[in-house]
């Protein structure tokens, strides 16, 4: 036997070529559970794109999820913008804003005009505290994670105090917090009934070549020259259902958007839909294909 | 000694299908295992392709012990055998030509040796203007050359044939028959299993016959001949 670059190529031709007369022949049980996996991928789309708006929302309606953080009153403003600097840098920080002492001041008497009288008695002497107005990414909208952020935060040299709406947000973050573990739950399902279905549609392809792969196992073909066509078979079926289940949800979105103003999810998310398709796939078709001895 | 088998035992459910064989095949000769249907001589061949494992005793086959063997060194035992069945399990969505280079292609042989050993092959079998038909475009006597071929494309060590005249006329099966004869002359082990061992010429080769699973001496079936 030569094992020469030649002999490679042929191997893997000849592999390639398995792997489209699987995909070629007798589509009708693919196009079904094509079907199958795109229609439950539409469900767990409407999901994820429920909990994504609720997240937008809440980050409206709250003039997102930020934090003050008081600066001890002896910073200058460059010690000030420093510690803004070394914030920024923390994960899941979006964006720092830094409000100067005058401008806390506008601030206040803008919003609360009825209170300025406070300020003047105070006299020329006082100043409000410089601070930093901080915006989280929408990832750390957790309880856990924005105490754990203003721990972190107060802990550094300067900052006074740290402050967010620890009164108002504990009940927002648990219908979020519920609509995530929802959005979970509904993934571990569907992964494991989508693995289910792809799992019979790839057990009944071994079936109906079981001629092809009984000979291929004769002639002495490697266990993955025979699998690999199923493997491959299985990914297909996770990644374009997912896909469809994707553009479908799309264009629903699309034309429900007059009547439910909305958002469609981000890129990142979309991408973790066709993983978990392919996820899903593979370990359907790692199931369906596999065969204890010969 | 290219394949040794101690003490096999092997059942489906209740009744041993070999019960005790104890066999030895030595490299180059022609051996014929006979016996009626049901007698176990499809799964005498299983054995020695390792498609099955003795329930007791052992099987070797070229080195390998059906007691230690792995899963993945079975592809590497199948590539020193070639197998030729009644049925021929030929790949229909393929040409003759694909039929016969389906065990180079598996391994990774180069594409110059695939076309030079299967056109030659084609050429010894009088297939060569069959290259590029389907096996359904083909008569009994020509699909079973072309199993022939596929099982000897990769110069197997030893030839398993079950039954390989099966479906065949009777000058088509002695076309088979001589073709086996004469790759035997080539220098491979030849295995014949049939349930009419008339099809071989005496003085041919080696006779061995199973009954109900039991492994008889030679030419018990001569012996039956004179009987009936
Ligand atoms: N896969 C199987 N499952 C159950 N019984 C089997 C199987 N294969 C063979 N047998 C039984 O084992 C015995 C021997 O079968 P086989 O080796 O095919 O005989 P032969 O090839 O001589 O006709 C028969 O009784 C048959 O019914
Ligand atoms: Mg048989």
């Amino acid at each position: 036997m030569d094992r020469t670059g030649s002999g490679i190529m042929s191997l893997f031709q000849s592999s390639i070529r398995e792997i489209s007369l699987n995909l070629h022949s007798k589509p009708g049980a693919r196009l079904v559970t094509l079907l199958m996996v795109a229609l439950a991928f539409i469900v767990f789309n409407t999901f994820l794109i429920i909990s994504w708006n609720l997240q937008g929302l809440m980050n409206r309606e709250e003039n997102t999820v930020g934090m003050e953080v008081f600066l001890q009153r002896d910073l200058s403003q460059a010690q000030g913008r420093v510690i803004g600097d070394n914030i920024s840098s923390i994960p899941d920080v979006q964006s720092v804003y830094f409000v100067s002492p005058e401008e806390a001041e506008a601030l206040f008497r803008a919003e609360l005009p009825e209170r300025s009288d406070l300020l003047d008695v105070m006299g020329n002497d006082f100043r409000l505290p410089a601070s930093l107005q901080i915006v989280f990414e929408d990832e750390a909208m957790t309880q856990g994670r924005l105490s754990e952020l203003a721990r972190q935060i107060q802990a550094i040299a300067g900052v006074d105090e740290a402050v967010y709406g620890e009164d108002y947000l504990p009940g927002l973050l648990k219908t979020v917090t519920t609509i995530r573990r929802l959005v979970i739950l509904l993934g571990i399902v569907l992964v494991s009934s989508i693995s289910m279905v792809v799992f019979y549609t790839v057990r009944l392809s071994v079936v109906r070549r079981s001629l092809t792969v009984d000979v291929m196992k004769t002639v002495g073909a490697p266990w993955w020259f025979v699998r690999i066509p199923f493997l491959v078979e299985g990914i297909f079926m996770g990644v374009t259902g997912s896909a469809g289940g994707l553009l479908l949800a799309a264009i629903l979105s699309k034309l429900l958007s007059g009547a439910v103003t909305h958002r469609f999810m981000p890129v990142s998310w979309m991408t973790m839909v066709i993983l978990l398709g392919a996820v899903t796939g593979t370990v359907g078709a790692l199931a369906g294909s596999y065969e204890k001895e010969r | 000694m290219l394949v040794t088998m101690n003490s096999v035992r092997l059942s489906y459910g209740r009744w041993p299908a070999l019960d005790n064989v104890e066999m030895e095949i030595r490299q180059g000769e022609f051996l014929v295992i006979s016996g009626p249907s049901g007698a176990g001589k499809t799964t005498l061949l299983r054995l020695i392709w390792m498609g099955e494992r003795p329930d007791s005793g052992s099987v070797e086959v070229s080195g390998f012990r059906s007691d230690r063997i792995r899963k993945r060194e079975l592809p590497q035992l199948r590539r020193k055998i070639g197998i030729v069945f009644q049925d021929f399990r030929l790949l229909d969505s393929r040409t003759v030509f694909d039929n016969i280079a389906l065990p180079l292609q598996v391994t990774g042989t180069g594409n110059r040796t695939v076309q030079k050993r299967v056109i030659s092959l084609l050429a010894r079998m009088g297939l060569s203007h069959r290259r590029n038909a389907f096996p359904h475009e083909l008569s009994g006597g020509e699909q079973q050359r072309v199993a022939i071929a596929r099982a000897m494309v990769a110069h197997p060590v030893i030839l398993l044939a079950d039954e390989p005249t099966g479906n065949l006329d009777p000058d088509v099966s002695r076309e088979v028959v001589d073709l086996l004869l004469e790759i035997n002359r080539g220098g491979t082990t030849v295995v014949m299993a049939t349930h009419d061992p008339r099809q071989v010429p005496a003085g041919k080769g080696r006779f061995l016959f199973l009954d109900r699973g039991v492994l008889r001496r030679a030419d018990r079936w001569t012996e039956l001949d004179q009987e009936s």
